[in-house]
């Protein structure tokens, strides 16, 4: 009797908990859809507005009377393409580069042993605690002497981005701190170079951050404005979508480029999109792994 | 299998800190050598410095008659199983083993034969295809073993290869393959010879204590000389030094005078209150250990002493009458004892 009780309020409790729970999921739930919608409302404004032939200034209405496909075709007809392709080289050579830079300086700092190793890391926490921009004039004379400004501006571009890029080895280096230093002794003995250590041991176990770092190194210079402004400097073959966009909503340009920027915004969004959209499981498990280890 | 010699080996760590001291050692071919020490001792450093993995402060390590101080770990001809095994996590244990042949760009279908050919001798083909983390300890430190197997190198190195089996099994092994213990503390070697030379005839007292469970029993105590014989009278007993060891003290003519006696708990026995011999003692604690009995006993200075009695010699009245606290008598033989000096700590008949 006794025990049937006991599993009668046992399943009680339970219930409750049940219950419980999913009263509190439901309102998690409801919260966090009222803050998506909330969040994707502007997305969603700029992509209904791309589709918008009748005017091509802004509106003070939110679907377009004519839908068409008329702003798409006038981004291939303008200096759009080439901006573009300017965002896509500058981006691609800065997440190859910079990768390849971040990782090595993680698995050096990491894993070797040298004369000022914690000065140079200290020396490298307090020149990050600087903001970029106050190097944005010796950059640029810099630049100008070399020759990579306004029309050059995309290797000079490259050049900046990926110049700093060794000091953002924090995150990496965190988590290669994390993976034992007896994989690389095991490796070296059993005949690996150091290099094999890093390709075959280290960044096959470090695959999210990884991809933390090609992602995080692809998307800074896809969405930078300020630098790119100033470097390519008036010249539109040397501008990045942001900058040759930016133009389109000055006083005496938005009447008639308003709806081509909404839907040159959706096309610069697109493959970040996707990318996330691919490597998101990735970037989470990265950005976590590498922050609680580390 | 190849010879490695030690010499002068020195380990100094950047804050002057010595961990391993003029180290020399010669292993011959085939030879199967044991590190033993207390923790910190400098056993690792060592492995490690023969492997590559840390660097030689001074001395050369030679493999083959090759001074190998500044190659690579990979280019010294040596196969390493480490203590936590060192596995590689996203391999499969296949791959872990295939690693290194990989790399040396052996043949696939030589590697899938010398791996399946490792593996059924340890025993872990059912698993070859399992990642690490999905094996138990002692698999995985097959797989390590096997890892090391494929290598055909020339010297093999374990450290704490035997931390992770159980107990029966680890003596087993001890007493199967130990050939020559090395002896080491604080970064000194202390003694190198055969597990029965280190404990017949430990070289000081550290290694007399060391070697040998539980630990010998140490009296300071008085050498005496009377007629060309030798006595020791640890706690007001008298007892002749005879056999070997009183030869060698009258051999070489050691004075009389303070020394450190030593003498293993499987050597005292218990004696009779009224012998000339026997010391006055009192029961502390009685260890039953099955086939035989740990008596731990004080001395009347409180020195405490461990004699280990044989359960078979003993009635069960006689087992029961050892209470704790009981008023007895222990002794021993003329030619089980060790003699240390007492400012050197060096045995004395070495």
């Amino acid at each position: 009797m006794n025990n049937k009780t006991a599993e009668i309020d046992r399943q009680k409790r339970s219930i409750g908990l049940k219950a419980s729970a999913r009263i509190s999921n439901t309102i998690i739930y409801i919260l966090l859809v009222i803050i998506s919608f909330i969040w994707l409302l502007p997305f969603i404004f700029i992509v209904l507005q791309s589709f918008r032939c009748e005017v091509t200034g802004p509106v003070g209405y939110v679907t377009p009377k004519v839908w068409g496909l008329d702003n798409y075709k006038r981004l291939l007809e303008c200096n759009f393409k080439t901006w573009y392709l300017n965002t896509f080289i500058i981006a691609l050579c800065v997440a190859v580069l910079q990768t390849i830079i971040v990782l090595c300086m993680s698995y050096t700092l990491s894993r070797f042993r040298f004369k000022m190793r914690g000065g140079l890391m200290r020396f490298m926490l307090i020149l990050g605690m600087f903001p970029g921009m106050l190097t944005m004039i010796i950059l640029y004379r810099v630049l100008k002497d070399l020759g990579l400004t306004q029309a050059n501006a995309v290797p000079g571009l490259i050049l900046v981005y990926v110049a700093s890029s060794g000091m953002g080895y924090y995150v990496s280096k965190g988590f290669f701190d994390t993976i034992p230093k007896s994989l690389d002794e095991a490796a070296r003995v059993d005949g690996a170079t150091r290099a094999q250590v890093l390709t075959k041991i280290i960044l096959p176990l470090a695959k999210p951050i990884v991809i933390y770092t090609i992602l995080t190194a692809f998307m800074a210079p896809w969405g930078d404005f300020v630098f790119a402004r100033y470097i390519a400097f008036g010249t539109s073959s040397g501008y990045n979508v942001a900058v040759g966009m930016f133009d389109w909503l000055s006083k005496d340009q938005i009447g008639s480029w308003y709806t081509t920027f909404c839907a040159g915004g959706v096309i610069v969004a697109l493959p970040v999109t996707i990318l996330f959209m691919c490597l998101q499981k990735y970037y989470v498990e990265g950005v976590t792994g590498g922050a609680v280890k580390g | 299998m190849a010879s490695v010699k030690l010499t002068k080996v020195q380990k100094i760590y950047d804050n002057n800190v010595v961990a391993v001291h003029d180290f020399d050692l010669d292993i011959k071919d085939k030879e199967f050598v044991v590190f033993v020490g207390p923790s910190g001792c400098g056993k690792s450093t060592t492995l490690r410095m023969i492997a590559g993995l840390e660097e030689i402060s001074g001395g050369t390590v030679e493999i083959d008659g090759e001074v190998v101080n500044d190659l690579q770990p990979k280019d010294r001809g040596i196969a390493m199983v480490f203590q936590n095994y060192a596995l590689y996590p996203h391999m499969t244990v296949y791959d872990n083993i295939a690693f290194s042949l990989r790399l040396q760009k052996v043949p696939e279908d030589v590697i899938y034969e010398k791996v399946t050919h490792a593996a059924d001798i340890l025993g872990i083909t059912q698993y070859l295809m399992r990642k690490p983390r999905a094996l138990s300890g002692g698999q995985r430190q097959r797989v390590a073993i096997g890892r090391a197997m494929v290598r055909d190198s020339k010297v093999f190195l374990m450290d704490e290869p035997l931390s992770n089996l159980d107990a029966k099994l680890r003596n087993q092994m001890r007493a199967e393959i130990i050939l020559l213990i090395v002896i080491m503390k604080d970064g000194y070697i202390m003694q190198v010879g055969t597990p029965e030379e280190c404990f017949d005839m430990p070289a000081n007292l550290f290694v007399a204590e060391f070697i040998g469970a539980p630990k010998m029993n140490i009296m300071k105590t008085q050498l005496l000389k009377e007629n060309g014989k030798y006595f020791v009278t640890p706690f007001g007993a008298k007892i002749e030094v005879t056999g070997e060891k009183g030869r060698i003290l009258a051999e070489k003519n050691t004075p009389a005078g303070e020394i450190i006696l030593g003498v293993r708990p499987e050597h005292m026995v218990l004696a009779d209150a009224n012998d000339p011999s026997a010391i006055p003692a009192t029961l502390e604690v009685n260890e039953m250990m099955g086939s035989e009995l740990h008596l731990h006993v004080f001395t009347e200075d409180g020195t405490r002493l461990i004699v280990r009695v044989p359960t078979i010699g003993l009635s069960s009245e006689e087992r029961e009458s050892l209470v704790n606290g009981k008023k007895m008598a222990v002794s021993f033989e003329g030619k089980v004892m060790h003699f240390f000096n007492p400012e050197t700590e060096e045995n004395m008949l070495l």
